[in-house]
Parts: C-alpha cells; sequence; structure tokens
C-alpha cells in the first residue's frame, strides 16, 4: 500500500482551489439566473428528456397496415435473446396468407440486458428498442409486458408501422 | 458380392445394390432428397449425382446398380458444381417462409443448401404460387409452395401403408401434390409421410407451431401404445413431451410408426398426471396430499396386517424387472393380471399396430410364471365377494386411455376394504371410491430405465429421458417402501444401451444436473 503525503508547501494555496470552485458555481448561477433557455439541468420528473429515435430503449412491437401485429412467432428473437427474457406462444391464423402469429409475447423487462439481439434477429422488422428509456414501477407492478402493452400502448398512439410489407413482397414475386 | 470404390474407400456390397446404398454403407455424405431407403427407388430430384470413372457424364447413384470394380465421387468438382445448381433449380418456387415454417431447424433444404449450395440465386422471375395450408385429412397439413415434388409421400400411400390417397397433379411447375376429390389423407400411417418429407410442405397437425424444433431435446426409447414395441424417439423439453417419431429397427418397426403411438407422449404431461400421494379413509369425503414416498411407507401398515388376504393385480405397462421385484417383496400367490380387452389381443392390422394396447403382457406372464402363480380373474371376484380378499395392491396402468374398461373395474374392486393403486395420471373414478384408498404416483415410461418384452418376445432396453413429476416412484420403488424396506441405491449401468459412441457425452455431472435437470446449455441441442 503506499501512502501519499501532500507537501505542507503545496497544502498551503486550498484557498485559491475553493475560491476558483465557488466562481464557477456563481458564473453558472447568474447565467442560469439571466438566460434560463440555456440551461443544461432538467425539473424530472415533470421534465423529460427525449432521446433520438435509435436510442435502444424498451421494446416496440410493430403493426401492419390494418393495425393487427407484425410479428411471425418464428421464435428467433427468443432464440437470440441471451437473457432469455422473451416468451412467444405460436397459434394458427384464420387467414392462410398470414399462417402463423403469436397469441402471447412477453418479455420481463427486468431480466432484459436491452443489447439490441433481438432487433437484429428479427426477419420482418416486427420487434423494435424503442426511445423511452424509463421502466418504473411500484412495488408489485408488472414487469412482464405483454403484446398490449408492447404493440398498443398509449405513448405509441395505435402503433408504429413495420417497414417490411408482405403485400409488396408478394407483389414483387418473392 | 461386387466391390466398388466410393471418394477412394473400398466396400463390398449386395448383389444388385445401388451405388446409393454404397453411400450408406461408408456412411458417406451424398446430397439427396427422393431417395430413402423404406421406399422404392423414384429417381425424381437428381440431387444424387456421381462421377463413375470411365462414363462422361454425371449419374445418379440412387438409381444406378453397382458394378464390380466401379470408381465412384462425388468429390469432384463438376459434381460439387452440379449439385449446388440443381439445388438452385429445387429453390426456384421456393417461398423460403423459414420462420413460419415448422421444418426449419431439421430442413433437408437448409441442410444441403448449407452444406453444398451456398449460392446466389440467378432468378428474376417472380415465383410461381400454389395453394397454402392445404387440409390434407384429419392429421396432415400440406404447403405446396413448399413442396419440391420428390414424390416420397405419394409412394409411401402407395407402397407401405396401400391406401393411395396421395397423388401429383398438374405438369411442370405447376404440379403439386394432393388427394382425390373429396377424399381425405386419412389411415393410421399417415403421420410417417411429414416425417419424410425433407421440406415442410406435409406438417402435423397435433405438432404445428407448437414449439421450434431446436427448443426440444430427444432421446430414443419405445412406444408403449401396443405390444408390437416399435423403437421411437421422443422429443420434449421443460415444458413436456411434444411429439413422438419412429427409430429404424429392422427387426421390429422398419422406418414406420402407427399414427396411434405418436399420441402416447401425451399422458406423460404434468396437466395429467398424478403430482401428489393421495390417501382417504373410510367415511372421510376429502383426500389428504402427500409425499409419494411417505404415503407408501404408510401402506406398510396396511400390507403388514393383511398377511393372507392381501391380492396384487399386474397391467402389462410396466418393465420386466419392476415386476420382478415386486414379486419378490411381496411374496403371494394372490397375483391377478388384468387382461384388457384380451379378445382383442390378437388383432393385427398387418403393418404394425396390435390389438394388444400393453408394451409388456409378456412381461407379465413372464414374472408370474417365474413365481409359479397361476390364477384366474374370477378367483379374484369371489375371493373379493368372500371377504378372502380385503386390501389389493394395483399396479395400476399408466396410459388409462387404452383401458377401456377402468371404470368399470375401479368399481367393483371399490368393495374391498383396503386399495393401494399405484397410477400416472389421475382419474374422476378415483373420487367415487368410498373405502381406505391409497394412491401412489408413478413415473411413467420416460423417467424410469428398463425394458418391455414384445408380442414376439424380444427383450428391449429403454432408458431414462427426463423427469416430468419428480415426486414418483417407479413401482419397484413402491414395493420396497409398502414392503417396509428403504429403498436400495441402484446403481446406473455404466454403458447406456442407447448413447451412439459418436454423441458427445454430456459434461455436467450427475449430481449436478439432478439439481438443474432442466437448465440446458445453449447450442448443445
Amino acid at each position: 500500500m503506499s501512502v501519499v503525503s501532500n507537501s505542507p508547501e503545496k497544502s498551503k494555496w486550498y484557498l485559491t482551489g475553493i475560491l476558483g470552485g465557488l466562481g464557477i458555481t456563481f458564473k453558472h448561477l447568474i447565467t442560469n439566473l439571466f438566460n434560463q433557455k440555456k440551461m443544461i439541468t432538467l425539473n424530472y420528473p415533470e421534465e423529460k428528456y427525449e432521446y433520438s429515435a435509435r436510442f435502444k430503449g424498451n421494446h416496440v412491437l410493430t403493426v401492419k397496415k390494418d393495425g393487427s401485429i407484425r410479428c411471425t412467432a418464428c421464435m428467433l428473437c427468443a432464440t437470440n435473446c441471451p437473457a432469455e427474457c422473451i416468451n412467444i406462444l405460436a397459434a394458427e391464423h384464420n387467414d392462410p396468407t398470414v399462417e402463423k402469429y403469436p397469441i402471447a409475447y412477453e418479455i420481463d423487462i427486468l431480466r432484459c440486458v436491452f443489447c439490441g439481439f433481438c432487433e437484429e434477429a428479427c426477419p420482418v422488422d416486427a420487434i423494435r428498442m424503442g426511445p423511452e428509456w424509463q421502466t418504473p414501477g411500484a412495488n408489485g407492478s408488472k414487469f412482464i409486458y405483454d403484446i398490449n402493452h408492447l404493440a398498443y400502448r398509449p405513448q405509441l398512439k395505435g402503433g408504429v408501422v413495420s417497414v417490411v410489407d408482405e403485400a409488396e413482397r408478394h407483389k414483387s414475386g418473392i | 458380392m461386387p466391390k466398388c470404390t466410393i471418394n477412394g474407400h473400398e466396400v463390398e456390397v449386395k448383389e444388385g445394390a445401388t451405388i446409393m446404398e454404397a453411400f450408406y454403407k461408408l456412411n458417406e455424405g451424398i446430397a439427396h432428397y427422393c431417395y430413402h431407403p423404406g421406399l422404392s427407388v423414384a429417381g425424381v430430384c437428381r440431387l444424387c449425382i456421381v462421377d463413375i470413372e470411365g462414363n462422361p457424364r454425371p449419374q445418379i447413384a440412387c438409381n444406378t446398380v453397382v458394378t464390380e470394380g466401379m470408381k465412384v465421387t462425388n468429390q469432384a468438382e463438376k459434381i460439387k458444381d452440379g449439385v449446388k445448381w440443381v439445388l438452385d433449380f429445387h429453390l426456384i418456387n421456393h417461398p423460403l417462409d423459414c420462420p413460419v415454417c415448422d421444418q426449419a431447424g431439421e430442413c433437408g433444404l437448409q441442410d444441403q443448401y448449407m452444406q453444398f449450395g451456398k449460392y446466389s440465386s440467378e432468378m428474376a422471375e417472380p415465383k410461381v404460387k400454389k395453394h397454402k395450408v392445404v387440409d390434407l385429412g384429419p392429421t396432415v397439413v400440406l404447403d405446396s409452395e413448399r413442396c419440391i415434388l420428390c414424390s416420397r409421400c405419394v409412394r409411401f400411400t402407395d407402397e407401405v401403408s396401400k391406401t393411395n390417397e396421395l397423388g401429383l397433379f398438374n405438369r411442370g411447375d405447376r404440379t403439386e401434390v394432393g388427394t382425390f376429390d373429396g377424399k381425405p389423407l386419412d389411415n393410421n400411417y399417415s403421420l410417417n409421410t411429414v416425417d419424410i418429407c425433407p421440406v415442410g410442405a406435409l406438417t402435423s397437425k397435433d405438432f404445428r407451431f407448437r414449439q421450434r424444433v431446436w427448443y426440444l431435446k430427444d432421446s430414443e426409447t419405445l412406444c408403449t401404445g401396443c405390444s408390437t414395441g416399435c423403437n421411437v424417439k421422443v422429443y420434449y423439453n421443460k415444458e413436456g413431451a411434444f411429439r413422438v417419431k419412429p427409430v429404424y429397427n429392422e427387426k421390429v418397426n422398419g422406418h414406420w410408426m402407427c399414427d396411434e403411438g405418436r399420441g402416447i407422449y401425451k399422458f406423460v404431461n404434468r396437466e395429467h398426471r398424478l403430482l401428489k400421494g393421495r390417501m382417504k379413509q373410510k367415511g372421510q369425503s376429502t383426500w389428504t396430499d402427500m409425499d409419494a414416498g411417505a404415503l407408501a411407507k404408510e401402506a406398510y401398515q396396511v400390507i403388514k396386517s393383511a398377511g393372507e388376504k392381501l391380492a396384487i393385480i399386474l397391467t402389462g405397462q410396466y418393465s420386466t424387472h419392476e415386476y420382478q421385484i415386486l414379486l419378490k417383496n411381496l411374496p403371494t400367490k394372490n397375483v391377478f393380471h388384468w387382461q384388457n380387452q384380451a379378445e382383442k389381443w390378437n388383432e393385427f392390422d398387418g403393418l404394425l399396430l396390435r390389438g394388444d394396447r400393453n408394451p409388456n403382457t409378456k412381461g407379465v406372464e413372464l414374472a408370474m410364471n417365474a413365481s409359479g402363480i397361476k390364477t384366474d380373474w374370477n378367483d379374484l371376484i369371489s375371493g373379493i365377494k368372500s371377504g378372502a380378499i380385503q386390501t389389493v395392491f394395483v399396479a395400476g396402468p399408466e396410459n388409462m386411455a387404452v383401458y377401456e374398461d377402468m371404470k368399470e373395474k375401479i368399481q367393483s374392486l371399490g368393495s374391498v376394504q383396503n386399495i393401494i393403486w399405484t397410477t400416472a395420471c389421475k382419474s374422476e373414478d378415483f373420487e367415487k371410491l368410498t373405502n381406505n384408498v391409497w394412491l401412489v404416483p408413478m413415473k411413467s415410461y420416460l423417467e424410469k430405465e428398463g425394458s418391455f418384452i414384445n408380442n414376439q418376445g424380444l427383450e428391449q432396453k429403454f432408458k431414462k429421458a427426463t423427469t416430468i413429476v419428480s415426486e414418483a416412484l417407479t413401482l419397484a420403488e413402491a414395493s420396497y417402501l409398502v414392503s417396509g424396506q428403504n429403498i436400495p441405491i441402484i446403481k446406473m449401468e455404466a454403458v447406456d444401451t442407447f448413447i451412439d459412441a459418436s454423441r458427445r457425452p454430456d459434461q455436467v455431472t450427475l449430481e449436478h444436473r439432478k439439481k438443474n435437470e432442466f437448465v440446458y446449455k445453449r447450442g448443445s441441442l
């Protein structure tokens, strides 16, 4: 273990250090008082910082143009997930062109490590990481997000439309 | 016996054998779809092309007979290139909907593309659209777009099941597999077409969309659906068993199994099982739940006091050594064989399914003969009526669905003072019993090891696959406990009969595995 000893000559100059620090504080106080628009702090939680759309926050399940869920329940996200937090239950769809769809899609958000592998694995742009970054909740809150939360929570305003369109794919002969 | 050289290795094959069979014998890899060892040769997929020395053009291996001194290779550059572009032809109209296809993960197209293909498609034309999600019958769904027209399923219904339901319709790239008008694919072997389909064109309604195949582990075991004893693979994970597929065994089932046998995984899942030991005293209306081992020990007092008035009833659903241990631990001459629908036992459908729906009827008879016991069911009935039998120990059936007389047997045995019934599954009928009842939860055939003796007298071993009800006992363990002994620690055999040498042994030690039996290592499936 090494002992750091301050030399007595150097430590005499502590007062200038304190005054210098106080000077910075007062400078910000005065600029903030007279120029509040440039203030860099926020009044959280009344004011919230909006991250860019590319931020890897809470998951969003995208929807088709008609508003139904885009996911085909291929389970690639669940397979790729290193935290094993995705749970999907697949079922047969009445429409033969859709064939397979999830009747349950759950993400255990407390297990999630926000690595974004689910987004990368998805072949149809059905799951994205959204800009929301807060996951607060009271004791006993539901931290296992279901389809209703992931695709249709009020913040999404009716759902985010997927960029992969099955009808257009069929038209181009794929 | 002609000799030939395959990729530099010399091999001797039977007279009239094809090059493909020589490849199979050497375990040498060769691309193919339409060839199946259990069916006739069609030669339609043209993927198994090989180079024969002295022959200017590539030949198909499945339809070329080996001649003496033939030198064959599929490693030549022109063959590799040929296979690649034949594969491109197969995938011209393939929809590539692997994400929604049940076959993904065990698909011939995926495997062979990764092994032999790896090209970018050179097709600019739009794909031909065909019928999707066609309901072929009560068990099978067809997707014509995925079909590569290998005709394996058509040949199966033609040659094996001999029902001729399927056929190829239309011509050229509009050819589709289908059934004749108004006739569904409905026979007891229809799900074999799903197994032999190399792509996801035929899928099983029972398994469809329930699991992705890479989430499932498989284990070889025996079918307990009837006394044929087909060799099968059961696919399971922590949520239970999901499907059964046949395993090739020349002596028993060949390549196939019946649809009825494919349902036998259902009763082993937790929702059908007796999870706790249950007991009820005479006059009580509610059941007391108990630990299985503690319950069996409790039953020991009854069995001890019964003495000569004890009777044992056996069903043919347990393994051979379990009967032997049971009869050794409870030495009595009152042993009766519950013969379920004995009048149907000699029925046979000509292929695999037999009328005797117990896997081990021969095992019961063997164990009873070894102890010199010859009894008749009527003796039991009269014994119960006269009061000579007051306590019965029933080794109950685990697959109750095939026991049609279940209800009536429970009622007729209900007049006995004490019933100790070992059962893997729960049943409504037990609720009606009014006297002293002990229900001991049993392990199913997936959770224990042992052997069954099939209809032809062939003894086949099976090994433990998984644990579904951890508390349940085997019949042998229960017999030790109800006879007042402690369960001896049975040492596992070092060599497992079903694990083949090529498979990597599990790195997890047994003790560790018991604690985390459902923590699977990623990528080890």
